[in-house]
């Protein structure tokens, strides 16, 4: 019975560590500095109805207003490649996972500050 | 000539983005059996992971849904749903949900 109880503690710990990196919370985003960091954003997206050139023409999305967590995984998916755009690939991956999050703060609370 | 008038007014409102050729009804029965799980039924999405698609552009929309069916776009659930859409179901999808009130906009 004793010497079940260390493999019991071990299970244990295993559950608890699985259970914490399972719920690793995202950096938190400071907007106030996320909006010190938009200047390369603004050339297409603070632009109603810009249309990006290549390498299809289509209106790039509006951002403010959207969700920030939203903002973050599309910013990480270009920086890792899973989501292709040329521009989007060269600005996301300057960004640190810190920028990201002041980036989508402040592009989150944007929309939230304005009547649409 | 009154027939040309006609035709003009609506090449005028294509060109605007409304809905040209897009059947938003049928949108509408897409959306209430797929898509407002996730993004809700005017595409103001509750869920901090599943953007807001209310007012977005239209043309982003029909593209984002087109790379999802191709596998440009990666998402297990996303490509999962847009391998069942027509080309037609993506155009009706793009239509409804920019004309849905907005909450995106374009701002600096």
């Amino acid at each position: 019975m004793t010497r079940l109880i260390p493999v019991a503690v071990s299970l244990a710990g295993f559950a608890l560590s699985s259970a914490a990196c399972a719920q690793t919370p995202p950096a938190a985003g400071n907007a106030e500095i996320g909006s010190q960091k938009v200047q390369m954003c603004q050339g297409c997206h603070g632009i109603p109805g810009w249309r990006t050139a290549f390498p299809e023409v289509y209106r790039v999305p509006k951002i403010a207003g959207q969700h920030q967590a939203y903002l973050v995984k599309a910013l990480q998916e270009y920086k890792s490649g899973s989501r292709t755009h040329p521009s989007m690939r060269a600005i996301a991956s300057s960004l640190s996972d810190q920028d990201m999050a002041n980036i989508a703060a402040y592009y989150a609370q944007l929309g939230l500050r304005v009547s649409p | 000539m009154r027939l040309s008038w006609i035709a003009s007014v609506a090449v005028a409102l294509c060109a605007a983005g409304t809905a040209c050729g897009a059947d938003l009804e049928a949108a509408k029965k897409k959306v209430s059996e797929v898509c407002q799980a996730c993004h809700g039924m005017d595409g103001n999405s509750q869920i901090p992971d599943y953007p807001k698609l209310a007012g977005q552009n239209q043309d982003y929309l029909a593209k984002a849904l087109r790379d999802y069916k191709s596998g440009a776009r990666k998402d297990p659930t996303m490509n999962g749903f847009a391998g069942t859409l027509t080309t037609q179901d993506i155009d009706n999808l793009a239509a409804y949900f920019s004309s849905q009130p907005a909450v995106l906009q374009s701002r600096m």
